[in-house]
């Protein structure tokens, strides 16, 4: 190790002395641990909310529901408000210098606009 | 909060093993320290990182935010920062482990003997946590680390409680946190929780940070590198501010008020200016001229060198092949002249003499005289000499004459094609002078009109071409978009360009013909060769057709444009003019001024922290965090009104994402709207909106009776999970 690593100290080292079980013991090198822990997702459907009684708060229950307020519809690329979408790439403008900016946009920035919306089209 | 280099805290040997340790496991920072202090000891980013360590390749991990130059003895690229959470659930524990172990350490657990953390834990988690997680969680504490006892609250209740300490809150009320990931409504009663009232939306300050860097990034996509997570952060940190009113706010920018310059802040981004290209002083001018002297004088030396050397050369060949003519002249046998012409490698008199004559011109333009042109027209003169086969006809040659007599045909078409050419050529020349001639001369006589005609031609051309171009692209692009479904040309269905165009609807006749064969029914395309040629008929690439028309225009245009460039001063070139409208980025050819390296912050100051309020402007559908608040009440239809009004008379707003500015008067607003007309309302932010978590469960942890509400590992295996589940603890211990 470099000198100025083992001064900041900023590696964990492998044993650590208030530990029972060390973490090279408990993870196999060389195995694959990503898959090992169950996502969120996969954590509430195990959890099987639908078997418990539906008066008692749990994870799901205290969701918020969908806003009360029709959702105002903002310009993409100016952030003022937008009447127009663009039919093309169903972005929103605000007005015509905006929508030639959209038109001269590039595919990936076009995508990237719709992802912050949550709109793009993801194919695989 | 981002201290690089957190120091290993060296008095824990001196707490007793009845201190707890308090942890608040937070989305974005992970705080840990003694129950009753008043500060955490260590604070960092709860992420880890496991990297490779280039030299001796094993994989490493590292915590918490470090000093990015020693990153370089790191292979960063196959690896990224990880959370351990999954939005405000803990799901991964191997990197729990991590942190937790970097959080120990520095806590100065490494120098204690006992081979295990000997204290008993306060955690935070979140309201309702999945109880997977929660067990998950304990199994770590108590197998991994040997803790005697664990319990659980979450960090609003805790931020809460230390509010209502110090006064700033009532016993019943309303804690809304805003963490990293999600935001918590939850209603207090008596000083307990209620969590069957509690409401959470899924956005916090994480989302309004990555909106701000990506709105950024594409705004200006050429600094996008310099945008970084930790750069949003700070600016949102120093300039984002929550409005009053969006549709207002908005509009003192639509309008470009002053107001709105005021408002706006500018990011100077560090920007060296080219250097100025100093004056070369008299000296630096003399020095370079001589040297360029010196060199032209040697180029010329060289290649005055060479040229004697070729003249030598070609008057050695020309004085061989003058010794050779005159041996042939001497000769008086027949055989000894055609013995000389088998050693001297040329095949009659005549090519000597053709040789010769090649020489001699060629030394004589190497001298530096005028060409003599007189050969040509001796060559012409003599063509019917030079081949003489052929005029003779067939019949009466052998077959090696024959031979001979189609090479000389051969070679009389290309010369005499060559001569053709050449004259043609010197026409086109004189024509274009002419031309040129002419134009010069109205030029000179009305400059005037002839800028406008230029112009006007100008226009026409570039109209005509740009139309074509626009043609051919429409119905190639609603072909190929049709095809392929992506790009800039998806156009809805198939386009109306396919239908209109005559060489389309060419392509369309072609296809359909093509199915229909001509068979009985059967579909025979392909089995003839010929069948295929049907594709090339139909081919869109082939450009071969549009060439001839169209580059006559096009050669035209440019030498319009090229006259027009001489003469008008404001004359644009068409693609200069596209390249200007089309860029985002700066132009390369202007020189690059501070402000291209600019970032201006304008509307997104407060566009970003608008999501907190709205959250559909990123896509999440659900309420923004002043309705959650009348959603949690909603949710406790048997509580009387009286007492949702002393709870709206206490709200308390905490959690890192609160610290925006005019955040309070908004939240005021929106909640009033659902609230009955002149209900009271006070809306406060807590003390220390990032601390108070912490610095409520230490107080907690430090009453006495802490210990009655923590759950043992044995208590853990006796009574199981769903025991786990409904475990919670009891705040108002220590009233």
């Amino acid at each position: 190790m470099e000198a100025d690593v083992v001064r900041s100290e900023m590696v964990l080292p492998p044993v650590m002395p208030f530990k029972r079980v060390q973490m090279g013991d408990k993870y196999q090198k060389g195995q694959s641990r990503g898959r090992y822990w169950k996502h969120l997702k996969q954590l509430l459907q195990a959890e099987n909310f639908i078997s418990l009684p539906l008066d008692e708060p749990n994870y799901l229950n205290i969701e918020s529901p969908p806003s009360m307020y029709p959702s105002k519809k903002y310009c993409d690329i100016t952030g003022f408000e937008a009447p127009y979408v663009d039919p093309r790439t169903k972005l929103r403008y605000a007005d015509p210098e905006v929508f030639k900016r959209v038109r001269n946009l590039p595919n990936e920035h076009v995508q990237r606009y719709l992802a912050l919306r949550n709109a793009a089209v993801i194919i695989r | 909060m981002g201290e690089i280099r957190i120091a290993r805290q060296s008095d824990y040997d001196l707490f007793s093993p009845t201190t707890p340790i308090v942890i608040d496991n937070g989305g974005s920072t992970f705080r840990i320290g003694w129950a009753g202090e008043s500060d955490p000891r260590i604070m960092f980013r709860n992420v880890a990182f496991r990297p490779r360590h280039r030299s001796t390749g094993e994989t490493v991990t590292v915590v918490g935010e470090h000093d990015p130059a020693l990153f370089k003895y790191f292979d960063c690229t196959r690896s990224s920062w990880r959370s351990p959470f999954d939005n405000n659930v803990v799901y991964q524990f191997e990197i729990m482990e991590y942190v937790l172990d970097y959080g120990f350490d520095r806590l100065g657990a490494s120098s204690s003997m006992a081979g295990k953390v000997d204290h008993p834990i306060l955690m935070t988690e979140c309201i309702c946590n999945p109880v997977y997680s929660r067990a998950k969680m304990a199994e770590l504490l108590f197998e991994t680390y040997g803790v005697p006892s664990v319990a659980f609250g979450v960090d609003a209740a805790f931020s809460y409680k230390y509010n209502q300490n110090l006064g700033i809150c009532a016993e019943d009320g309303i804690a809304l946190s805003i963490g990293f990931m999600t935001t918590h409504s939850i209603p207090i009663l008596k000083g307990e929780p209620l969590p069957e009232g509690s409401c959470r939306t899924n956005v916090g300050g994480y989302h309004v940070t990555n909106y701000l860097k990506e709105v950024l990034s594409l705004k200006y996509p050429y600094h996008a590198p310099s945008i970084t997570w930790e750069k949003a952060e700070e600016l949102k940190r120093e300039h984002c501010y929550v409005a009053p009113d969006y549709p207002s706010e908005l509009q003192i920018f639509k309008k470009e008020t002053k107001e709105a310059e005021e408002k706006k802040w500018v990011w100077q981004l560090p920007w060296v200016p080219p250097p100025q290209e100093e004056l070369p002083s008299e000296e630096e001018l003399a020095r370079k001229a001589a040297i360029k002297e010196k060199q032209g004088q040697r180029l010329r030396e060289m290649a005055a060198a060479k040229r004697s050397q070729k003249i030598t050369d070609l008057e050695n060949e020309l004085h061989v092949l003058e010794t050779l003519l005159s041996q042939l002249d001497e000769a008086e046998l027949p055989e000894v002249a055609s013995s000389i012409l088998a050693r001297s490698g040329y095949l009659s008199r005549q090519e000597i003499e053709s040789a010769h004559s090649r020489v001699s011109q060629s030394l004589r333009k190497a001298r530096g005289e005028p060409a003599v042109t007189v050969e040509e027209n001796t060559d012409t003169a003599t063509s019917a000499d030079k081949y003489p086969l052929v005029s003779i006809p067939d019949e009466m040659l052998t077959p090696d004459q024959l031979k001979e007599k189609k090479r000389q045909i051969f070679l009389k078409t290309t010369s005499e094609g060559r001569l053709r050419a050449k004259q043609k050529r010197a026409e086109e020349e004189m024509m274009r002078e002419r031309q040129n001639q002419l134009e010069e001369g109205r030029r000179l006589e009305n400059p005037e009109l002839y800028l406008e005609e230029l112009r006007a031609k100008y226009k026409e051309l570039s109209e005509k071409i740009d139309q074509r171009k626009r043609l051919k692209t429409n119905g190639n692009g609603n072909g190929n978009g049709n095809g392929t479904g992506n790009g800039n040309n998806v156009s809805g269905g198939t386009g109306r360009g396919e239908r209109l165009n005559a060489a389309q609807r060419e392509r369309m006749r072609l296809l359909t013909t093509a199915l229909f064969d001509k068979g009985k029914g059967e579909d025979t395309f392909g089995l003839k060769d010929e069948d295929w040629q049907l594709y090339k008929l139909m081919s869109k690439d082939t450009d071969d057709d549009d060439d001839d028309v169209v580059n006559p225009d096009e050669a035209e245009l440019e030498r319009v444009a090229a006259k027009l460039q001489e003469f008008d001063p404001s004359f644009v070139g068409r693609a200069e003019a596209e390249l200007m409208q089309s860029t985002q980025e700066p132009p390369r050819p202007r020189a690059l001024t501070a402000e291209d390296y600019q970032v201006v912050l304008g509307v997104e100051r407060f566009r970003c922290p608008e999501v907190l309020f709205q959250p559909g402007m990123i896509g999440e559908y659900q309420a923004g965090i002043d309705e959650i608040v009348s959603h949690s009440l909603r949710r406790l239809p048997n509580l009387d009104s009286s007492i949702k009004d002393r709870m709206c008379q206490s709200i308390i707003v905490t959690g890192g994402g609160s610290l925006l500015p005019g955040l309070e008067q908004r939240l005021e607003t929106g909640i009033r709207a659902t609230r009955p007309y002149l209900s009271p309302l006070k809306i406060v932010r807590a003390v220390d909106s990032v601390m108070d978590a912490w610095r409520g469960a230490s107080v907690y942890a430090a009453s006495e009776l802490f210990s009655t509400q923590t759950f043992s590992l044995e208590d853990y295996n006796e009574k199981g999970e769903d025991w786990l589940k409904r475990c919670n603890i009891v705040y108002s211990l220590y009233d």
